[in-house]
Formats: C-alpha cells, sequence, structure tokens
C-alpha cells in the first residue's frame, strides 16, 4: 500500500530478469522493487545497461519477469497470457517511445487512431477521439499530414497522442526527449507534465537527460539491476 | 474490416514492388490458364477418337494432299469398312477476313463421311436435303447458334489456302444443323461445319485432291495392322501416305506429339514454382522493412494472431489481384489466339479453345493459394517476433 492508503498504480516486488546469451546469463534485475502511487511522474535514471528500459517494459506489459511480481492497475501483468497481456496493454498503458515509431504510410490521425482499431467504436468514433487526441497534444491542424512531413517534435507529440487516446491509466516513456533538441525537447516534458498535472495520468519516463528528470516528482536510480534513491 | 485500409496503406507504401509481385503473380496465371486450355482443347478433341477409325494423309506433311484415285485403292484393302475424303477448308467469313468469326470448316464426301461419323446426328429429312443440295452444308449447334443460322441461311466462305481460292468466296446453304450425344459420343464438337467435296473439287477445277482418308476398319482390334498395310500398299508410290489412328492424327495434327501435357505442365510447374520464391521474398523483404511497425504495433495492443491476419490478408490480397490480372490476360490471350500470325492456325484447329470456368477458377485458386503460401513464414515470423527483441535491434 502506498502512503494514502490506496493501492499503488503500479507495484513492482523483488522483480528479476535474466537475459540468457547461449550458456551465458545476464542479470538484468535483481531483486527489485518498487511502488508508484496513482498520478505520480516517475523517473528512472541510470548508466547504459542498468536495467532501466528492461523494468520499464516489464512495467509496460511487453516483457514477462524471471521472478517476482509486477502488479500494474490492479493486474499482475505475469500471470497473463500472450492475448490477454495485449488486450491488457491496449487499455491500461500508453507507451512513448524514444524514436516516435510512426507509422510512416498513416497520417498524423491515422497513427492516433491506431490504438481504437481494437475497440468497439465506430469509424466516426475513433477519428473524433483522435482529434481530440491531436487537440491535447496541440496539432489538430497537422491531423492529415504524414510523419515525414512532420518535426521531431511535432512526430513526438503525435506520438503521445497516441499513447493518450485510448485513455490509459499509465504512460510509460523510454527516453521521449533523447532524439529532440533543447527547445522541443522543453515542449514535450510540458505536455507529459500536463498529461500528469490534468489528466491524472500515472507516467513512468526513463531518461538520462538529468534536466528531464527534475520534471518528475520522483526520481530513482538503477546500478546494475538494483534501486538506489 | 476495419482493417482493410490500413492493409491497403501498406500495398501502396511501395507501389512498384506490390505492382510488380501482382504482375507476376498474373503471369504465372496466365501461362497456366494458356496452358491448361490448350491441354484441355486437345484432350477434348481426342476424347472423340474413335479406336476403329484410322487417318490417312501425305507421308510429308498435311499441306500437301494426294490423289482422290487413293481413296478406291484403300477402300480395297482388306479391314477396311468404309473411306471418306476430307479436306482442311480453311475458310474465314468477311472481306477482308475477319479471324476473329473463325470457326473449323472441311469439305467432305457427305454419304461415307456420316456413315463413318455417326455422331453428327441428323434427321434422315435433313441427311437427304445436304446430300442432294452441292452448295449444302452442315453445321453444330454451337457454331449455329454463334451466328444465328438455321436451315436455310445463306454463308460465304474464302480459304486461306492459296489451292482453295478462286476469286471470290464460296456459297454455301445450311441444309441441317447436326446435333450431339454427349452422352453416346462424348468429346464431340459442336462448331463444326460441313460441305461437299465435290463443291470443292468443282470450283477448283479438280485442284483440291484428298487432304485426309477417313477410314473406318471392320475390326478396331486390327486398326493398327490395317493402317500399316495402307501404308505398304503406297510405299512405292510418287506420293506416301502415313496411316495413324484418329487419336495419334489429332495429337500429331498439332506437330504436339509426345506428353504434351507432361511438357506443359512442367513448364506450369516450373514457373509457379519461380513465382512463389519471388512472391515470398518480396513479402519477407516487405515484412523484415516493417519489424518496428509489427513491434509498435504488437506493444499497442495488437495479439500475435491479429498481426499475423494482417501479412496474410496483405499477401492474399497479392494474391487475388494477381489472379484477377491473370485470368484477364489470359482470357484475352486465348481470344486472340486464332488471329495470331503462325500460331493461329494451330489454335484454330481447335474450335471448342475457350477458358473453361474451371481452368479459371483454379487459376484463381492457385494465385490464392500462392499469395498465403508466400505470406505465410513473414506471417508466422511477425507472429513469433517478441516486441523488446525487435525494438532492440532496430
Amino acid at each position: 500500500m502506498s502512503g494514502n492508503g490506496k493501492a499503488p498504480m503500479v507495484a513492482v516486488e523483488g522483480v528479476k530478469k535474466v537475459y540468457r546469451r547461449d550458456a551465458e546469463e545476464v542479470k538484468v534485475l535483481d531483486g527489485l522493487s518498487l511502488e508508484v502511487p496513482e498520478g505520480d511522474f516517475v523517473a528512472l535514471m541510470g548508466p547504459s545497461g542498468s536495467g532501466k528500459t528492461t523494468l520499464l517494459n516489464l512495467i509496460a506489459g511487453i516483457d514477462r519477469p524471471t521472478a517476482g511480481k509486477v502488479v500494474v492497475a490492479g493486474t499482475d501483468v505475469a500471470q497473463l497470457g500472450e492475448s490477454e497481456l495485449a488486450r491488457w496493454r491496449s487499455r491500461n498503458v500508453g507507451f512513448i517511445f524514444q524514436f516516435y515509431n510512426l507509422i510512416p504510410v498513416l497520417t498524423a490521425e491515422e497513427n492516433v487512431a491506431l490504438p481504437l482499431l481494437l475497440t468497439s467504436l465506430s469509424k466516426k468514433e475513433r477519428r473524433e477521439r483522435a482529434l481530440t487526441a491531436l487537440k491535447v497534444v496541440g496539432l489538430a491542424e497537422r491531423s492529415q499530414h504524414y510523419p515525414r512531413q512532420l518535426s521531431g517534435g511535432q512526430e513526438q507529440r503525435v506520438a503521445i497522442a497516441r499513447a493518450i487516446v485510448a485513455d490509459p491509466k499509465v504512460l510509460v516513456a523510454d527516453e521521449p526527449t533523447g532524439d529532440l533538441d533543447s527547445k522541443s525537447a522543453e515542449e514535450i516534458l510540458a505536455l507529459m507534465e500536463t498529461l500528469n498535472r490534468d489528466f491524472g495520468k500515472t507516467i513512468v519516463m526513463v531518461t538520462h537527460d538529468p534536466r528531464a528528470a527534475q520534471r518528475a516528482h520522483t526520481q530513482h536510480h538503477l546500478e546494475k539491476g538494483v534501486l538506489s534513491l | 474490416m476495419k482493417y482493410l485500409p490500413y492493409v491497403l496503406k501498406h500495398l501502396r507504401r511501395n507501389w512498384i514492388r506490390t505492382g510488380s509481385t501482382v504482375m507476376a503473380m498474373a503471369v504465372c496465371i496466365f501461362l497456366f490458364c494458356t496452358l491448361q486450355t490448350i491441354i484441355a482443347a486437345v484432350n477434348y478433341g481426342l476424347k472423340s477418337a474413335s479406336a476403329s477409325r484410322l487417318v490417312t494423309r501425305h507421308s510429308v506433311s498435311l499441306v500437301y494432299n494426294m490423289p482422290l484415285a487413293y481413296k478406291e485403292r484403300i477402300a480395297q484393302i482388306p479391314g477396311v469398312k468404309r473411306v471418306a475424303i476430307s479436306n482442311w477448308f480453311g475458310g474465314v467469313m468477311g472481306l477482308p477476313p475477319d479471324f476473329t468469326k473463325f470457326f473449323a470448316n472441311f469439305a467432305v464426301e457427305p454419304e461415307d463421311y456420316l456413315a463413318i461419323y455417326p455422331e453428327y446426328v441428323l434427321s434422315d429429312a435433313e441427311k437427304q436435303a445436304f446430300f442432294a443440295d452441292r452448295r449444302g452444308a452442315i453445321v453444330g449447334p454451337e457454331l449455329a447458334k454463334r451466328f444465328g443460322w438455321s436451315v436455310g441461311s445463306t454463308v460465304q466462305l474464302e480459304s486461306t489456302i492459296p489451292p482453295y481460292r478462286i476469286g471470290r468466296p464460296f456459297e454455301f446453304v445450311i441444309s441441317g444443323i447436326y446435333q450431339v450425344d454427349e452422352v453416346r459420343y462424348p468429346g464431340t464438337d459442336g462448331r463444326l461445319f460441313f460441305f461437299h467435296h465435290k463443291y470443292l473439287e468443282e470450283s477448283t477445277r479438280n485442284r483440291a485432291g484428298a487432304g485426309t482418308f477417313s477410314i473406318e476398319v471392320n475390326d478396331p482390334e486390327r486398326a493398327a495392322a490395317v493402317g500399316k498395310a495402307i501404308d505398304a500398299y503406297f510405299e512405292n508410290s510418287d506420293v506416301r501416305t502415313k496411316t495413324e489412328t484418329e487419336a495419334a492424327f489429332r495429337a500429331g495434327f498439332v506437330s504436339l506429339a509426345g506428353n504434351l501435357a507432361l511438357l506443359l505442365n512442367g513448364i506450369g510447374i516450373a514457373v509457379t514454382f519461380t513465382i512463389l520464391l519471388v512472391t515470398a521474398n518480396t513479402m519477407s523483404m516487405a515484412v523484415r522493412e516493417r519489424r518496428t511497425e509489427i513491434a509498435v504495433l504488437k506493444t499497442l495492443g495488437f495479439g500475435s494472431e491479429l498481426v499475423m491476419a494482417l501479412i496474410l490478408v496483405e499477401a492474399l490480397i497479392l494474391g487475388v489481384m494477381g489472379g484477377g490480372l491473370g485470368l484477364v490476360l489470359g482470357k484475352a490471350m486465348i481470344g486472340v489466339l486464332p488471329s495470331l500470325p503462325l500460331i493461329g492456325d494451330v489454335a484454330r484447329a481447335f474450335p471448342n479453345l475457350g477458358l473453361s470456368p474451371l481452368i479459371a477458377a483454379t487459376g484463381f485458386g492457385i494465385a490464392v493459394f500462392l499469395g498465403l503460401a508466400a505470406g505465410l513464414l513473414p506471417a508466422l515470423q511477425a507472429y513469433r517476433a517478441r516486441i523488446t527483441d525487435t525494438l532492440r535491434t532496430v
């Protein structure tokens, strides 16, 4: 339980993650525990290879722990089958990538509406929601533009719109400003603050950038798979 | 259906690659349909060949005719029941000749020919009318239907064969429309046109000669021996003969002797397999290029089965487009084949040449199968791709 008595949005308990390379075992996370309260904005920092992205992937439900428990939004994600996990991700987690990873053949609006294809919404409803998400990130007027017609900062804002369009409880961001100039990075961080403050999104962000980390409420440092505050 | 626009956008992404893949498949199906149609046409002709019938022709080539007097000599050879002269007329309607309206037409000796070929069923009245009128002709029901002919209709044909060209078209009057009994005589061609050999002889001032002799033997089991006896009889003549069973004659007529089906099917299989490899490679490339996107889709919550299905649908669309285009090309080619120079002469020997629904459906099925088979491996790769591994390696 978190300090306010409510169950934390993210609860990682004694998680181990071991990768196997041929006969060699590489221990990435070693009994790590972490709690992120609902509505928190957490930054995970640490050197390369410290396990930040691995932890983020476990929280996002795109990887499974070797041992331990990862409970997100009340669901132990390690207990879900592949199909259930995919369905769970579509409803509970919005993922923001370092390199935006928009689909180049789709317009901004179509990219944003992509996760809504998994819902029972009509085409009109999907379009309306995508436009609303684009409005939130300030890009409604660029809805018909393709990714190649957008700047890096705009692409990342479209990616954020895609992450929030299904109204997930948790946003996970892997180096969201890592590929941006300082001005664009500042805009993205401001947008994430807004999503956290005004829309109540719980955000877990991996970053190398201390300035970005300062925008989070809580900072965690990872060193060789172990947390150090 | 809601995923279709997404799939189509991907197909449009590299339209040159998509177009060339569709074209490769289309060529494959086009070849399949054309080759199978030719095989079917040959088999159709062979199916109606009788074991008790022989065909004698000039030993050098069908191009050369034999003396008419050979008929009486052949008739005297033991085992021969009946002989009829038959000449390929090669007549075409229209001035200038309209090859799109081409059909097979023969000059025959009516009484003997119809006695040897009972599959051309006529009433006694029609037969007598045909025998009595030197300009009379009998036609198959399909041919009559095609041109709207009935008994009494007049038809003008001008031959493409020089000795039969007399500076004006031959005029015929339809004496009867023969019926086809597919139960008793399967494979009977309902698109033929027969007229009097005498009319040809008289009009060409006895230049016609005998193109072939159709021979009915008393005992089908002795057909080969009778054929040898006929050829032996003319061994020392100026014009030697070559006698074959009707089936062998029909196969040899188009210079396609030997195992035609094996050859054409071999070509078809080789082409199909090559196209399968090309398409599979193209699909693999297309999916390999989209590894990140596949990982992103899975991250967004698209299940592995759904991602796999999207790729298979993409491959299926390629197959459907290739198959459809191939069928259109195949149908067009089969349609124009008889009017092409050189090969058209051979094609015209098969009046029943046409893309059958069975061949079209099989061709289309092969295209769909090719598409799915080509997409299966990349789809499986996408199905198995782990998000973290894929994102890490891009």
